[in-house]
């Protein structure tokens, strides 16, 4: 294992994303458009019960919606880096295709956790949420787990597939599941046994139920806090995370490839 | 006796029914120019991309620099250099950052990167561009700039997957002799695939590869006075039966 390659390939995601300003933008923006938009909504539904500001319930959520995206997106850069010939370049050099997905899959971690972070900062004195240092630290590991998780996850689905186009289609199927199955809008016990079920495959519910546990524990009694106990959240996300890297590595390796795809144009 | 760089014995691939190398006997000796002509398809490309361990044999083994391609890939890709035909550089990034980026892979720690990468720049022209984005680099540069890239770990044998495609001929010129004082310099083995045989020429030999087969091995001047023609093309006429330019196939 070569700690200098993975080092690399994660110093070469921060750079790309940073030099990306629409990116940067977007990913730090994103979770207030939905924060106004879908908040605003929900609120007056929920108005009335009085146990909850449905924006404070929220605030969890649109953090584990940063990192779905932020991590989701990271890897991406795998099949861009294919489409651009930058993955023959790693292909080539001699390491194991495991430090690759391990690079990998850190980059999109970094990255994620760097815009969840950012997020956090701005948001959670909007909702007036102010977590003990207990639970910011608990916060931050569960976005730092998550962000692994999603991003291997990530990573297995941009390996297995040849285009971008491919990718946005993949990404629609993917990204808006999770997202409305994880407990970010709505807690997860109110779905049926079916979705809820569908629910408990879903790395992101894991990662949104211990931000949960970090933030809303005041209001854990009333029903909105973490469902689940921290140490499952714990444990499915890195059983996922392991699970990720492990079915990435030999499908980055399909690169090899290369050639195979110009021989079946031929064909 | 010098050792070899290169040796395959009876190496083949097969993609699903196609047969794109059938068995290949090969022995490529230390320091030498040696060029893979053929149209595409022949099997070239496939025949760098086994030896470089990107590929898996269907049959047949080799050998880089004493090492098995099938089982111990990474000490060949440790001692060789690919440039291939598309250029594997980050456009975003800069020459200097790509460089410092394949430094790292490639496990070189800065103390010996730094001063490598200076030297490579400096001697491949790149000095002035070091630091812009490598989408803003000429053709003829970027190829530049995949060499350096080829070069940054000392290899022991550089393969050369059509290196000059899509360059203009100043552009090619400016490359060969590049290549040409690497080799002087350091006794670098180099192999080279190319569908013109005006780049073969140069070669210390060649092999003709044609439909994933061996059609003709040898120096260009023996190839040439065995086959009794005055060209390397017409050579690759008289062992295959048709010509090396693609004239209206596929």
């Amino acid at each position: 294992m070569s700690t200098r390659a993975v080092y690399g390939i994660v110093v070469r995601e921060l750079v790309r994303f940073l030099r990306q300003r629409g990116r940067v933008l977007a990913s730090v923006g994103r979770p207030f458009v939905w924060l106004i938009f879908a908040g605003a909504g929900y609120a007056a539904v929920f108005a009335g019960r009085n146990e909850i500001d449905y924006r404070v319930y929220m605030a969890p959520g649109l953090l584990g919606m940063v990192v779905m995206f932020g991590a989701l997106l990271a890897a991406l850069s795998t099949v861009t880096d294919r489409d651009a010939g930058v993955l023959r370049m790693v292909l080539v050099a001699p390491i194991r295709r495991g430090t690759i997905a391990l690079g990998k899959a850190l980059g999109a971690t970094v990255l994620a956790t760097t815009q969840a972070v950012t997020v956090s900062v701005l948001l959670l004195p909007l909702v007036h949420l102010r977590p003990s240092l207990a639970g910011g630290l608990l916060a931050l590991s569960a976005v730092m787990l998550s962000s692994l998780a999603l991003g291997a996850l990530g990573l297995v689905l941009a390996a297995s597939i040849r285009s971008l186009e491919n990718f946005a289609g993949v990404m629609n199927f993917v990204v808006f599941p999770m997202l409305f199955l994880s407990g970010a809008l709505y807690p997860v016990r109110h779905l049926g046994p079916v979705l809820r079920m569908v629910a408990y495959v879903n790395p992101l519910a894991y990662g949104v139920d211990l931000l949960k546990h970090a933030l809303l524990g005041a209001w854990t009694g009333a029903g909105y806090g973490g469902e689940l106990s921290p140490s499952l959240d714990v444990a499915a996300l890195v059983v996922f995370a392991v699970l990720g890297l492990l079915a990435a590595a030999p499908l980055l390796a399909r690169e090899g490839g290369v050639t195979r795809t110009a021989f079946r144009q031929r064909a | 006796m010098t050792a070899a760089a290169i040796e395959a014995r009876g190496l083949g691939k097969d993609f699903g029914s196609i047969r794109a190398l059938d068995q290949l006997d090969l022995d490529v000796r230390a320091g030498e120019f040696f060029g893979l002509l053929g149209p595409n398809g022949a099997g070239k490309t496939t025949t760098v991309h086994l030896l470089a361990t990107l590929l898996a044999p269907t049959r047949g083994t080799a050998r880089v620099v004493g090492h098995d391609v099938a089982q111990d890939d990474l000490a060949v890709r440790r001692a060789i250099g690919l440039v291939f035909q598309d250029t594997t550089l980050d456009r975003d990034l800069t020459v200097q950052e790509n460089l410092r980026f394949a430094a790292r892979l490639w496990n070189l720690p800065a103390r010996l990167a730094v001063p490598r990468i200076d030297a490579l720049v400096r001697q491949f022209g790149l000095g002035e561009r070091r630091d812009d984005p490598v989408r803003t680099l000429s053709g003829g540069m970027r190829r530049a700039a995949d060499l350096a890239r080829g070069m940054l770990h000392e290899p022991r044998v550089l393969f050369l997957d059509e290196p000059t495609a899509g360059l203009d001929p100043r552009a090619r010129r400016s490359l060969w002799e590049l290549i040409r004082r690497l080799r002087e310099a350091s006794g670098l083995t180099v192999l080279l695939t190319t569908h013109y045989v005006e780049e073969a020429e140069p070669c210390d030999r060649v092999a003709v590869l044609d439909h994933g087969r061996l059609a003709a091995l040898g120096t260009p001047a023996d190839l040439k006075r065995d086959t009794g023609v005055a060209s390397l093309e017409e050579v690759f006429l008289a062992r295959t039966g048709h010509p090396l330019a693609e004239t209206g196939a596929a």
